[in-house]
């Protein structure tokens, strides 16, 4: 059986195509204004890579932002919902599935089903995160994909105010100016969003295994920082931002099932 | 010789369990400074406050929902992170919402043998308020004597009162040295004093103030006094700001906030029934705003000290979320602008963007060196 | 979508209801024309007591106003701003700012001027209360204020010296609305209206308390609108004649199994006042046949409620049905304060333990299958301690949806992300 998750994510739409339960293509395009066209352009080039057709998908989940916005799809699940069954799938072990996107962050507590048992979503503290990273990079005029590898270069820890983005933005350009070293510098950036993810996570409680995804997983540093600040391993699977629309394409499974 | 109470300030935890291990006695952590400490040091137990750190923290999310002070969950997340484990006891004295919180969950997520709310009043301009208040603290008394297993006595408590009436009048008298012309203390060295005096044994703390005292008058400090600020508002121990704020041509000469004056201003005044003295004492202290109503009492208060301190500017400050302070914000802004007092408002957190708040209050304070025309 | 279960319709009284409230505002207003007077204060207020001033007496309540600003959202955010420019942070009570934003723009939102109080009567539990009325009486140039501290701490330790505190208070406030007034004050009418107000206010929890039936005669939208008489005038008689009518429509909806939502599959409770501009989230959980019937917050704000003899929670004992007799103004402000200050919601300012086993035992005895916690920055004082009350959730194993927002300023909530976060919660009701 063929099935597909499609995930809206604030920055990107991602797209996952399951044969027989194992990955056989993905896709992405930038969301932009009109989530139809970039469901589309996602999903034809997972099409492509897979070397199938729209009409040889059984049934296609969505989940994300916009829900309902594309009519081939069947159904949904909740970004909580998808990352709990996919993180249980790609880490027996897991029990706390924490996501850090563009803009939200959200964390899942799960049993070894990869049923949801409690979650964590939206919270202001820690809005923005991937959003908050770019900015920085700009700030301090390194690439986004030397932001990661700089931090874990860091000789010292600067103490951020982590409480809020505009009191950061503000700190970050005045530590620039004091001249501490950039290393230095987004390792706070780092710390700092680090410690509003958790912050937020702690509600959950924090059950290991812990798996991380969503796009800041891609970022060491950021990872580095979280298992710092949580004081327990932290796993990072494979394409971390698509776990979401794997979970997605899971689910579809099982309700095509049904 | 203020180096003392910054030693005390800094190594609070070590002072506590130094204490606490010399005399074998009991540690009691207060959150507010409208916990009768009398009766406290009445029952031989040290009275610490309970204060924040001004370090980042990500701990309190599950149990202080974030509209609530940054104060509040800074002193909670000392709580929960074990500082103070060492506490035998805690307390607090009813004030505003949000620092209950702190003792909500404190009392729930951090074995003590001993807990108390205390009912104070916020009707605090009622005639009412004084035996209601009394009643309280014999209450509360009853609740001390169970737990130390012995009756406090009147010589006790006189003791008690003795004592911190002694502290409050050498702190007053230190004080009273910010009104000369080029002040011989900082306003850093008069906060590291007060809120060090809030965390140690009373009787050694006014020994180090008669030290200070006997020294005061010959010493000369080397730096320019510069405008002379009043400081006002929410809870306020942020000695970093503080340091910044003398670095730049100005100095605190007074202050309102429960950190300074607010704590120590007036004394309990001896009668028979020692508890009625003792609730009067608290009843007509320089209001927190919460319990300032319906009349503004608290404004000339402020007022007097602008005068008697020879304030030029007033920065205002709030922690973020703090209600009661917003509350009165407006009308105190205005009352003092219109007295000839500028203000300058600064919204604080668990920490400060000191890079930023430099360059804001050096604005400030350029305003009183612009010339005068005619 | 969930399939239909059971029968429903409107509620035949809703139109009184309406007009009854519609002529309150009315009858503030216009008091003056026929030589009425008006006070103003909170919904906590002691609002028996100017009673004993005369028949004519007529209050506007903070809370119910802001609120009904917040539905206006147009209007809501002029006063805001209004509000704003004065200096006061965005971050104060939602309802305060409102209302003072209203005084300010001298605009009453149901038409005309703001009509200026003769004066300002009103309790202290929440930091806000006490505060809210100096700065109106500020900003209307100097309205005489009484204010009553009634931060006591919990009805278990309410003892008689605690409330001779209160009471002595009340006295000394009756000879200051007379001296305020210069009118003769009438104990008479202060024992009818202490009568009324327990009768009002246990009828109030007689309601919510057949909610514990499946399926729910109500639904919390539907209290809402109903709840809000205990906030505006618990202690008038047409109140008293209101909730009768409403208790004998309830129970006949109980007796024919009526629904308040046909299609009712799980019960959830709420707490603290919703975002009042935002009140089709629950139409959204009535989709998946989600049902709210209450929270701590629409039944007892203002309900009276006891713990019977089988250990469940229904309607007070009033004094009228103990036999008591009240004949004098002490005996009457007494038991008016042993009445006020056992309601639930006055417990939680002190513990939140208090606030959680309250919530649980709704759980349990409306049979909820979980709860959505309105974590409202508009209201620091029901918001107390919502987080420990969240965690007792969770150790109890009941499901709980935290989401932010606020009761009266549309700024702080997004209706978006509320619903995706719905989502998740109706994911975990295993409905969605
Ligand atoms: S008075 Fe202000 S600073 Fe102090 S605990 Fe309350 S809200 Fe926080
Ligand atoms: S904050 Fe809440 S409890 Fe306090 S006055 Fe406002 S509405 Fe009332």
């Amino acid at each position: 059986m063929i099935t597909a998750g499609i995930d809206f994510g604030a920055r990107n739409v991602k797209v996952v195509i399951l044969e027989d339960g194992k990955i056989a293509a993905r896709g992405t395009a930038l969301t932009g204004f009109d989530l139809k066209i970039a469901a589309k352009e996602a999903s034809e080039m997972a099409l492509k890579a897979a070397k199938l057709k729209l009409d040889e998908i059984t049934h296609i989940t969505e989940t994300g932002i916009g829900q309902g916005s594309v009519e081939f799809a069947a159904d949904s699940v909740s970004e909580v919902g998808a990352n709990a069954k996919a993180g249980v799938k790609l880490l027996p072990s897991a029990r706390t599935i924490i996501d850090v996107g563009a803009e939200e962050a959200r964390a899942v507590k799960c049993n070894e089903s990869g049923a949801m048992e409690d979650f964590v979503v939206n919270e202001r503290c820690a809005a923005g995160a991937g959003a908050f990273v770019e900015a920085m990079s700009r700030a301090l005029e390194v690439e986004l994909e030397q932001m990661g590898p700089m931090s874990l270069k860091a000789t010292e820890a600067v103490p951020m105010n982590a409480q809020c983005t505009v009191f950061a933005e503000s700190e970050v350009v005045s530590l620039i100016h004091a001249q501490t070293p950039k290393a230095n510098i987004a390792c706070a950036i780092h710390d700092a969003i680090a410690e509003r993810v958790i912050s937020m996570v702690r509600r959950l409680g924090i059950t290991e295994d812990v798996l991380l995804v969503g796009g800041l997983a891609y970022d060491v540093g950021f990872v580095d920082s979280m298992k710092r600040g949580l004081g327990v391993e932290v796993h990072v699977p494979e394409f971390p931002e698509y776990v979401s629309a794997y979970g997605a394409a899971l689910i579809a499974r099982e309700r095509a099932k049904e | 010789m203020f180096d003392k109470f910054k030693e005390w300030y800094d190594n609070r935890h070590d002072y506590a369990q130094a204490w606490k291990k010399r005399t074998g006695g009991k540690v009691l952590g207060y959150f507010c400074t409208y916990v009768p400490e009398e009766l406290l040091i009445a029952a031989d137990i040290l009275p610490v406050r309970i204060l924040g750190s001004h370090e980042a923290q990500d701990v309190t999310e599950p149990h202080i929902f974030g509209m609530f002070c940054p104060f509040c969950r800074d002193c909670l997340a000392q709580g929960l992170k074990g500082r103070y484990d060492y506490l035998n006891g805690i307390m607090i004295a009813q004030s505003c919402l949000h620092i209950r919180q702190t003792y909500s969950s404190w009392v729930k997520h951090i074995p003590q043998e001993f807990s108390y709310y205390l009912y104070m009043p916020h009707g605090v301009q009622t005639p009412h308020a004084y035996p209601y208040l009394r009643g309280e603290l014999a209450v509360f008394k009853e609740a001390l004597e169970k737990w130390m297993g012995r009756p406090i006595s009147n010589k006790n408590i006189d003791r008690g009162i003795e004592v911190v009436n002694k502290n409050r009048q050498l702190m007053k008298k230190v004080y009273e040295f910010r009104k000369q012309e080029n002040p011989p203390l900082t306003g850093l060295e008069a906060m590291y004093m007060v809120v060090s005096s809030q965390m140690v044994n009373k009787e050694e703390h006014n020994r180090a103030l008669e030290e200070v005292l006997k020294e005061l008058p010959n010493r000369k400090l080397n730096r320019n006094t510069g405008t002379r600020l009043m400081i006002l508002g929410s809870e306020d121990d942020d000695t970093e700001f503080v340091e910044m704020l003398e670095s730049l041509d100005s100095t605190l000469v007074v202050d309102d906030h429960c950190t300074g004056t607010r704590y120590f201003w007036n004394e309990v005044e001896p009668q028979e029934d020692r508890l009625a003295a003792i609730a009067a004492r608290y009843i007509d202290r320089p209001p927190c705003p919460s319990k300032d109503w319906p009349e503004r009492k608290r404004f000339p208060h402020i007022l007097q000290l602008v005068k008697d301190y020879n304030v030029q500017g007033a920065l205002v400050i709030q922690q973020k979320f703090c209600d009661p302070h917003e509350l009165d914000m407006p009308a105190l802004r205005k009352m003092l602008e219109e007295n000839g007092i500028p203000t300058y408002f600064l919204e604080f957190d668990v920490t400060v963007p000191i890079g930023q708040f430099k360059t804001r209050v050096e604005a400030f304070l350029e305003t009183f060196a612009l010339p005068d025309l005619f | 979508m969930v399939e239909i279960k059971y029968q429903t319709k409107p509620l035949d009284i809703w139109n009184e209801g309406k007009a009854l409230r519609q002529q309150y505002y009315e009858n503030y207003a216009k008091a003056h024309e026929k030589g009425g007077i008006r006070w103003a204060g909170g919904a906590w207020a002691y609002s028996a007591v100017p009673a004993g001033l005369g028949d004519d007496v007529w209050s506007l309540t903070g809370e119910p106003y802001g609120a009904s600003v917040a539905f206006n959202k147009e209007f809501a955010a002029r006063c805001q701003e209004a509000i704003e420019a004065k200096g006061f942070a965005r971050d104060l009570c939602a309802y305060l700012r409102n209302y003072l934003g209203s005084v300010v723009l001298d605009e009453y939102v149901f038409g005309g001027k703001f009509p200026k109080p003769d004066f300002m009567w009103t309790t202290h539990i929440c930091c806000s209360h006490a505060k809210w009325y100096q700065i109106a009486s500020d900003l209307e140039g100097g309205v005489p204020f009484f204010c009553i501290d009634v931060s006591t701490g919990l009805i278990q330790d309410f003892s008689e010296r605690r409330r001779d505190y209160v009471v002595n208070q009340l006295l000394d406030g009756i000879d200051w609305l007379e001296e305020t007034t210069g009118r003769d004050y009438d104990d008479e009418k202060l024992i009818q209206a202490v009568y009324n107000e327990c009768e009002a206010t246990s009828l109030w929890a007689e309601i919510c308390a057949m909610n514990k039936t499946i399926p729910a005669p109500l639904d919390e939208k539907t209290m809402y609108s109903l709840y809000v008489f205990g906030t505006i005038m618990k202690h008038r008689p047409e109140i008293v004649a209101f909730y009768r009518k409403l208790r004998d429509e309830v129970q006949e909806r109980v007796d024919n199994k009526i629904a308040a939502v046909g299609n009712e599959h799980r019960r959830v409770i709420t707490d603290t006042q919703p975002p009042w501009g935002f009140l089709e989230i629950f139409r959204y959980l009535e989709k998946y046949g989600v049902v709210s019937v209450g929270s701590l917050y629409t039944f007892s704000l203002i309900g009276a409620w006891e713990v019977k003899d089988d250990g469940t929670w229904g309607p007070k004992t009033t004094p009228q049905e103990q036999g008591i007799d009240i004949t004098t103004r002490r005996q009457a402000l007494e038991i008016l304060a042993d009445w006020t200050h056992a309601r639930p919601e006055w417990q939680h300012f002190y513990s939140a333990q208090e606030k959680s086993d309250m919530m649980l035992r709704i759980v349990r005895e409306w049979q909820v299958d979980g709860v959505m916690l309105h974590y409202n920055r508009g209201c620091e004082g029901l918001s107390l301690n919502i987080a420990e009350n969240r965690l007792a959730f969770k150790e109890a194993g009941v499901p709980v949806l935290p989401f932010e927002g606020n009761m009266g300023d549309e700024r702080e909530f997004d209706l978006e992300r509320t619903k995706k976060a719905v989502d998740s919660f109706l994911e975990l009701l295993g409905v969605k």
